[in-house]
């Protein structure tokens, strides 16, 4: 009996993709589940219930893995393993706790050198750690080496905002200025750019690149960063101390308000 | 043929014409209509509802994948069309205005189902994701009526173009020819306003932090990701075009009854295997744009797609593109057969069969392995201390350029199989040619092995290089080819037809595998999102927010082809129906006699 062609064609088809489907199947199988949701918030938690919910946080709704590992170095990031210990020296003045907690939800403002700015904030989209889970995690890397003393206290009530109602609910910052003044004051009242580049503004490589700065940091960083350079830290490969503190005398409100607004126009 | 039967045609064109206008003022007016629905609906905040049985992701996975398909093929193959049109009408060759009518038949019977499905998409989302639909809405709703307007526009000028094939022909010519390049700008503007809703969902833009729209619609549009993945798609639909057509003529080629049909069913598979080659060629680069964007626009979202969850997902694109490699290569040696003189190049083929089967390998061999504590101990961790240097993107750079390389040199020796060259320069212009493809070897080869030694961020611009160094030698190679065997002496015409029947199932093969491969990196696409419908703005909140496992995944890629495949035969067997009892094919298009051949140029 001579076979259709189309029957032919049709079961030579069916096992390709069944060949395919085998494979996939015979593969390892990792789902990628939604984050759950944590709150420690008015419960009574002893720190070791503490770590032990952090380093779960910190090998799933964290994604720290992908780029931290412990006890081995990493490519894109530092190793952790006794960073509990080091954190209290990393920056002279700042507790072990307080480095850790800017790191998680500032990390742009204190770079491990040879590495690069990498980091998301853990407590925006689309990490969006909330404040009970950023408590965690914070335990259990004081916990890699060091003692475990964070409390809730210790993480400011603006934290995980963002998380709250699933994205796209974090309030809005709407500054009055204007950014085209704002690049103005940048490029003449400022003087930024006699150390920053800033998108089509050229500026002597002293300081950083500004030119994504709205992308790699939070409005708020900005401000403060202007007000109180030094306070804010300084970022890792470039000189301290070079950028003046006086911007909040010489400039006027409006002046500052527009240049945030400005900063912020660049992604 | 009675007047009977000649009017028929006609009544058929006009009945169909009505049809398919009423079709497409029904979906342009649900389109229209649906965002006020979906707003409606919104506001009685049902975020999600339960598409029976199958659940609403599945349903809509399902029917997007589907439509994707459907679209890709019908943007796709009218690319390729309108220029074999011009080949056939500036050479006066009526093959190629034959196989060009053929293909845009082809075209034309899926246009209906294509927006039929992407109605019923409509639907899904504004029923089952109510939410999701009115945020997109409030972002990107001047776009709609772009959309709509251009649908309008492209279904008229495809219509113009298929019908107005008689009537535009002789004088007139460059006037149809002119509909047809019209008809493809306006569905690459349709394919590009599309994009841009599929991409703001990955790589969101023109946002502020409460999701809301900041300023004009084209910061949304002109997101990170939305340039590459019009490059990506436009190539890929080419590609997946000339592997639907090719599959078309193979399947048309082993029903053939007569010599003549198989001759002519011959030549448009290899033309359909040359134009997705071609494509193919390229798409590797058009990946690596739309990857580096996605790293540039979030580091995470980068890292999860190559190294997290989804690793795995590249070993199965690796397999799917090494047969790609292997298939088009072996058909174009299995073509080769079939021209007298070729005989001479077969050596060439076992060294050829080589790189690209250890480049196969190479990239389908995994970074590390999922062991037992057992095994990883033995082995000294995860990565295998001989085989992990092969599973870093160094060596996976350097092969898929060898690869690239390797099937250009394949398609050379086809290209001059029967031909014996006269020039006077041909021993400088050959010495040239393999220089430039060792010069490429070299150093697609030493800066891949120089890769290793260096920081990720260096490696990374080293793929530049090597991608640099592939396309200068093609470009090198084709300048001198062309001249070189201009007017060379023919050892004998092709033998169209005659080529083994095995070679079909390769063509076959290539379009389910494409098909295929559609599916898993719309997976990928999607995938990447996670748990968010818009990254890091709209969170999935839903029941069925798990990104599954690549099994499930693969499950539904087969069924969603499978699907497809049938739809796509019932299609063509309807758009053959009218053609039934007519010698000459729709529009009086005479199919070419092949049989005997021709030794140009295809």
């Amino acid at each position: 009996m001579r076979v259709p062609v189309s029957v032919k064609v049709g079961v030579f088809s069916l096992v390709v993709m069944g060949g395919y489907s085998w494979f996939a199947n015979s593969i390892p199988q990792i789902e990628s589940k939604p984050p759950q949701e944590l709150s420690l918030e008015g419960g009574n938690v002893t720190p070791a219930q503490l770590v032990k919910a952090g380093e779960e946080i910190y090998k799933t709704k964290g994604t720290c893995e992908i780029c931290h590992k412990i006890g081995q170095k990493g490519t894109r990031a530092p190793d952790l393993a006794g960073v509990g210990a080091r954190a209290a020296k990393a920056k002279p003045g700042t507790s072990a706790k307080a480095y850790l907690l800017e790191s998680l939800i500032n990390p742009g403002a204190f770079i491990v050198e040879g590495y690069p700015p990498i980091m998301p904030a853990v407590d925006k989209p689309p990490i969006a750690l909330n404040r009970s889970e950023v408590w965690a995690l914070t335990a259990f890397l004081e916990s890699l080496g060091g003692t475990v003393d964070v409390t809730l206290n210790d993480i400011p009530a603006t934290v995980g905002a963002a998380a709250a109602g699933g994205g796209a609910a974090a309030a809005e910052v709407k500054l009055p200025g204007d950014p085209k003044l704002g690049k103005t004051v940048f490029t003449t009242k400022g003087g930024c750019l006699a150390c920053h580049k800033a998108g089509d503004i050229p500026g002597t490589p002293v300081g950083p690149d500004l030119s994504q700065i709205a992308k790699i940091q939070t409005p708020d960083y900005i401000m403060k960063k202007i007000l109180d350079p030094k306070g804010m830290g300084t970022v890792s490969g470039f000189p301290p101390g070079v950028m003046p503190a006086t911007f909040g005398q010489t400039l006027t409100a409006k002046e500052y308000t527009d240049l945030v607004s400005f900063l912020l126009t660049l992604k | 043929m009675s007047g009977a039967e000649s009017m028929r045609p006609g009544r058929a064109v006009g009945r169909s014409a009505c049809a398919a206008g009423l079709l497409l003022a029904a979906v342009v007016l649900i389109l229209l209509a649906l965002p006020v629905e979906a707003q409606q609906a919104a506001s009685k905040e049902s975020t999600y509802r339960a598409f029976p049985l199958l659940g609403s992701r599945l349903a809509v996975w399902a029917v997007a994948q589907l439509h994707l398909n459907f679209a890709a093929f019908i943007l796709g193959v009218p690319i390729f069309a309108v220029i074999i049109e011009i080949i056939g009408w500036r050479t006066g060759e009526q093959r190629y205005d034959w196989l060009s009518h053929e293909l845009v038949k082809l075209t034309f019977a899926a246009f209906s189902t294509t927006a039929l499905l992407g109605a019923l998409l409509l639907f899904l989302f504004v029923g089952y994701y109510p939410k999701f639909w009115a945020y997109m809405t409030s972002i990107f709703f001047p776009t709609y009526w772009v959309y709509a307007l251009l649908f309008f526009a492209e279904t008229f000028t495809v219509y113009l173009w298929y019908y107005g094939w008689n009537w535009l022909s002789g004088p007139r010519k460059g006037i149809h020819v002119g509909l047809g390049v019209l008809s493809n700008l306006f569905g690459t503007a349709i394919l590009v306003v599309a994009n841009s809703w599929v991409t703001f969902m990955i790589s969101p833009a023109g946002i502020d932090e409460s999701g809301a729209l900041k300023g004009g619609v084209w910061a949304a549009i002109n997101n990170f990701t939305w340039m590459p993945i019009n490059i990506h798609r436009l190539i890929a639909n080419i590609v997946f075009g000339g592997t639907i057509a090719g599959a078309y003529a193979a399947f048309r080629f082993l029903a053939a009854k007569t010599d003549e049909e198989r001759a002519r069913y011959d030549w448009m598979g290899y033309i359909g295997n040359f134009v997705a080659l071609s494509a193919f060629i390229v798409l590797p680069f058009a990946g690596y744009y739309l990857g580096r964007e996605i790293y540039a626009y979030n580091q995470t979202m980068g890292i999860t797609m190559m190294g997290g969850f989804m690793s795995w997902l590249w070993i199965i694109q690796a397999i799917l593109i090494g047969i790609l490699f292997l298939g088009s290569n072996y058909y174009l040696w299995l073509g080769m057969e079939r021209i007298p003189g070729a005989e001479r190049y077969r050596k060439y083929v076992p060294p050829m069969l080589v790189i690209l089967t250890i480049g196969f390998l190479v990239w389908a061999t995994p970074r590390s392995m999922v062991v037992t504590l057992d095994e990883a101990r033995a082995m000294g961790g995860t990565h295998h201390p001989l085989l992990g240097f092969f599973g870093v993107m160094s060596a996976k750079n350097t092969v898929v350029n060898l690869m690239i390389l390797t099937t250009f040199l394949s398609y050379i020796l086809y290209r001059r199989a029967n031909k014996i060259p006269t020039t006077p320069w041909v021993k400088t212009g050959m010495a040239i040619q393999w220089a430039a493809f060792g010069a490429a070897a070299v150093v697609v080869v030493f800066y891949g092995i120089y890769g290793y030694f260096v920081e990720s961020i260096v490696r990374i611009g080293f793929s530049v290089y090597q991608v640099l160094a592939v396309i200068g030698a093609i470009v090198v190679v084709m300048a001198l080819d062309v001249p070189m065997f201009k007017g060379a002496r023919s050892t004998g015409e092709i033998r169209w037809g005659t080529i083994a029947p095995r070679s079909q199932y390769v063509l076959i093969l290539l379009a389910v595998t494409f098909t295929w491969l559609m599916g898993l990196m719309g997976f990928a696409r999607s995938g990447i999102r996670q748990h968010w419908h818009v990254y890091g703005v709209l969170r999935d909140t839903s029941a069925e927010a798990v990104t599954p496992a690549l099994g499930y995944a693969a499950n539904v890629i087969t069924l969603v082809t499978l699907t497809f495949f049938a739809l796509v035969m019932f299609i063509f067997w309807l758009g053959g129906l009218g053609e039934k009892g007519s010698p000459e094919g729709a529009h009086g298009h005479a199919a070419p006699v092949m049989a005997g051949g021709s030794d140009r140029d295809a």
